[in-house]
């Protein structure tokens, strides 16, 4: 049992941290067009779209990296903040889809051919939030076991 | 697999609260630095001009908007009627299959040439040629005061469409 809630464990860490990792390449590599599609949200101030354009995708690659290969504290940081994006995500798109915006939720394209948002983006995200909270607690049960370092006398 | 929080001091947590603050404010300085090294034509400036964006503006006149993959739908669907608010002149050159052209300055003269493909709820996506062209708005905005109730904006237009690999249509008024 112990075994098999390992392999779960880390299954879901490569997973949450894949899709971290994959969807801030499109975003890194064309701010522009990912500050228009945060803009086509309609939740921020104009003010704030491109400060969230600049630095959303690089939260994304360090959280990714966290939850691949840094210890246990940081993993759980990168989990927490993790979790915490895709549930504003889930909210954002979901406000999308009863607002009836067609647009593409800018997760791992920011093309103009980019499919739009539907009830399957709801649906991963759902599993993601699972899986980002079992990688989590994980972690955060690990970090708590190990006593913090002590301060040189 | 249940996911259940154990019991930890509260100092675990605030430790957990510093890792999340330097994570975020790591990741804060790296996008901040790598934009500003960004040559001047692709760095995003700190605060964007969305205010004057074509799309606040059909979203403040409550002018619906779509996008690429909508405006495929509605070039299919026979159902819709489509205008073209450019010049008459790069319409010929060019425009979307089965699109009308109905320049916004010439609207109220020509608009009656389509009486007897028009209801007042027929399905309308009007565009224009492109991101900074603010016509089709002006059209959309202009069918709806005619009583038009389904008016859509396409306003990546018809430079979005060539560039997606869109057909085009040369020539005159079907």
């Amino acid at each position: 049992m112990i075994g098999i809630r390992r392999a779960y464990v880390w299954a879901a860490r490569l997973a949450v941290a894949a899709i971290f990792l994959g969807a801030c390449i499109a975003k890194i590599r064309d701010p522009e067009s990912f500050a228009l599609a945060v803009h086509r949200y309609r939740l921020l101030p104009g003010e704030w779209v491109n400060l969230l354009a600049m630095v959303l995708p690089w939260i994304e690659l360090t959280c990714g990296l966290a939850l691949l290969a840094a210890p246990a504290r940081w993993r759980a940081a990168g989990a927490a903040i993790g979790f915490g994006m895709l549930a504003v995500f889930t909210g954002a798109i979901s406000l999308n889809l009863v607002r009836g915006i067609e647009a593409s939720c800018g997760c791992f394209s920011t093309r103009a051919d980019a499919a739009v948002s539907d009830g399957w983006n709801l649906v991963r995200n759902g599993a993601l939030l699972w899986l980002a909270a079992a990688v989590f607690v994980e972690a955060f049960r690990s970090a708590a076991a190990r006593p913090p370092p002590r301060a040189p006398l | 697999m249940r996911v259940t929080m154990p019991a930890v001091e509260r100092g675990e947590w605030l430790r957990l609260a510093g890792a999340c603050a330097g994570l975020l404010g790591l990741a804060s300085a790296l996008g901040i630095a790598v934009n500003m090294l960004h040559p001047a034509p692709t760095r995003l400036p700190w605060v964007g001009d969305w205010d004057h964006h074509i799309e606040t503006k059909a979203f403040r006149a409550g002018i619906p908007v779509t996008f690429l993959a909508g405006a495929r739908e509605r070039v299919t669907d026979l159902a819709v009627a489509i205008f073209d608010a450019r010049l008459p002149e790069q319409y010929a050159a060019g425009h979307l299959p089965r699109a009308l052209n109905l320049p916004v300055g010439e609207a109220d003269e020509r608009l009656g040439a389509f009486a007897d493909r028009l209801t007042m709820e027929t399905p309308i996506m009007v565009y224009c040629g492109g991101a900074d062209c603010a016509d089709a708005l002006d059209l959309a905005v202009k069918l709806r005061e005619y009583g038009f109730t389904d008016v859509t904006l396409y306003p990546g237009g018809y430079a979005e469409w060539i560039e997606y690999g869109g057909k085009s249509v040369a020539g005159g008024q079907p």
